[in-house]
């Protein structure tokens, strides 16, 4: 495990010293929130609230309107470009040999892995700080209790761990960073068949089935609920979202390790 | 606690099904030597490498390194060996320090231990200066210097450098040369190296296996490897009837030696400054148009013609 930890260790020193990373990560939720929500909030509010997301108890966001609804949404884009970065960074090593000074060193190949994803997963929780302070700059209410707040940076931890693993799946068998671009591109569609940006009870039926079975949905409803200590109508229950979200970060990170170990297998190398 | 490092045992690694990069080698390397595997490229020495250092699955055939077979106990093996690869594989945004730093933290050293190695090290291969700078600035004399360091960081019984002055202008060549030479009196420490350059080898090596095609050639010390050369040898090139010169130079009393291939011919004599004129009106008399002719002392080079028929190139 401290092999885990010294790998991670790396890709965050690597990381706040690159100053064009550090910034574009904390300014991109600011970019998000300002020029997608901003709009949408004033384009749905135009319309007469109607489209408002509601509350089960009757009221829409805490007075924060579309932004603070879309909140959880961001947070989770910025996930998704976490992994996808982080994947990119495990093709790189990979490409330039980086990858033969970890296998060659006595430690377990999912170390590798592992640290990869964590430093993922780090990050994402800086930005979801970032993108919080944001919400609270733009009059979203949040929920004090700061058990919720545990509880919903534990959640978006596992789901970023999931995507993390799913993109270092992809970056473990690609041969070019060509080839893994163009997989990678996949991803967005995850974030648009959920609830990150309309309530599930608007879409059409078909939609609804597949925003259900994306883990996606979970890790939103889950931040919604923490974070601002509202139920949504037709939102899934608390339970079977933290059981979605344990076992997408497990099979998330299988498959990476999988994806990882049978590449070196079929060239030939030894695991 | 056996006196070899390295023991390989009809060691070969067939890609795809048909292409037969080692075949079937055989090595002992005893421990505390510096050990070559000279050879062209092609041969199979990269790929000997790797099996060697558990990055390949071998597709027949048994190694140890330090005692431990690489396949069933790789994990052993990684943690007592240290290796540098053919191209540079540094991490380019970390300082060089900070490249030995978890370079050693990988291999379980504590935090004293790495300090006093890093500066150890980088002492050695005079990079002090440069250490607290990044990667990124360095030039590839430099970058290579700290692959070797990083290499030793762990005290490994065994350091694997694959081609370690390939493209080194050769001040750094030289430098390296020496770093390697004053690890000689390391005890406990056993290189393995491979180069494609008989100078290197000669220099370095305790021992040298010749390798061509995924064999083994020849082995042994390099002075072992010359002797039968002759005390001199003489290399022409040329047109025309070389079949007749050889005839010719075979009759000469002092010839030790005759050895045709790649378009070269090499005739081991006694004292070749003397024989050399002889040699030349030999030639004119038998046809033959010399365009190209050289007195040296034997080389591996020369052995390599000899036992392969064919010019080790240098690259």
């Amino acid at each position: 495990m401290t092999a885990t930890f010294d790998l991670w260790h790396k890709h965050m020193t690597k990381f706040f010293r690159n100053g064009e990373a550090t910034f574009g990560m904390l300014l991109q939720p600011v970019l998000w929130v300002v020029l997608f929500g901003v709009g949408m909030q004033a384009m749905l509010e135009a319309g007469g609230g109607g489209l408002l997301p509601q509350s089960s108890s009757g009221g829409g966001v805490s007075g924060a309107g579309y932004i603070g609804f879309m909140l959880p949404g961001i947070i989770t884009l910025s996930a998704l470009a976490g992994a996808v970065a982080g994947g990119a960074t495990l093709l790189d090593e990979r490409l330039r040999g980086i990858v033969k000074e970890y296998l060659v060193a006595p430690i377990p190949r999912y170390s590798i892995l592992l640290a990869n994803a964590l430093s993922t997963v780090t990050k994402g929780l800086f930005q979801a700080l970032v993108i919080v302070l944001i919400g609270l700059a733009f009059g979203a209410h949040l929920a004090p209790d700061p058990a919720s707040w545990g509880l919903a940076l534990l959640f978006a931890a596992l789901y970023t761990l999931g995507i993390a693993g799913l993109a270092l799946a992809v970056a473990a068998v690609v041969s070019s960073t060509l080839g893994y671009h163009g997989l990678i591109a996949l991803d967005l569609p995850l974030l648009f068949a959920s609830d990150a940006f309309y309530p599930l009870d608007v879409l059409p039926s078909w939609m609804g089935w597949i925003a259900r079975l994306n883990p996606t949905t979970y890790v939103i409803d889950t931040l919604r609920r923490l974070m601002y200590g509202v139920s949504y109508v037709g939102q899934m229950p608390g339970w079977l979202s933290a059981l979605v979200l344990v076992g997408f970060a497990a099979l998330g990170m299988a498959l990476a390790t999988l994806a990882f170990r049978a590449e070196i297998r079929a060239r030939g190398g030894a695991v | 606690m056996s006196d070899t490092a390295i023991t390989a045992r009809g060691l070969t690694k067939r890609y795809n099904g048909d292409i037969l990069a080692v075949d079937g080698l055989d090595l002992d390397v005893p421990c505390g030597t510096i050990y070559a595997l000279l050879g062209p490229n092609g041969a199979g020495k990269t790929t000997t490498v790797s099996m060697l250092t558990t990055l390949l699955r071998p597709t027949a055939g048994t190694a140890t390194v330090a005692g431990y077979d690489v396949v069933s106990a790789s994990a052993q093996v990684r943690a007592r060996i240290g290796v540098t690869f053919q191209e540079t594989v540094l991490d380019k945004d970390l300082r060089g320090q900070e490249v030995l730093d978890y370079h050693g933290r990988l291999y379980g050293m504590p935090r004293a231990e790495r300090a006093r190695r890093i500066a150890e090290l980088l002492a050695l291969v005079e990079l002090d200066e440069a250490a607290p700078r990044l990667v990124k600035g360095y030039s590839g004399g430099m970058k290579r210097r700290l692959e070797l360091a990083r290499g030793l960081m762990t005290d490994p019984e065994v350091l694997f450098l694959d081609e370690p002055t390939q493209g080194l202008d050769p001040q750094n060549r030289a430098k390296v040369w020496e770093y390697l030479g004053t690890l000689r009196t390391r005890r406990g420490l056993t290189i393995l190296l491979t180069t494609h350059d008989m100078e290197e080898a000669d220099t370095l090596a305790d021992r040298v296996a010749i390798v061509d095609h995924g064999k083994l050639i020849v082995e042994g010390t390099p002075r072992e490897l010359v002797t039968g050369m002759g005390a001199d040898v003489i290399r022409i090139q040329g047109a025309g009837e070389s079949e007749a010169l050889v005839e010719a130079l075979g009759k000469m009393p002092f010839v030790q030696t005759i050895h045709r291939g790649d378009g070269l011919i090499q005739v081991g004599v006694d004292q070749g400054n003397r024989r050399l004129p002889e040699i030349v009106t030999c030639a004119n008399q038998s046809g033959f148009r010399i365009e190209f002719i050289a007195v040296a002392r034997p080389t591996l080079a020369d052995v390599f013609l000899r036992h392969t028929g064919r010019a080790l190139r240098d690259v």
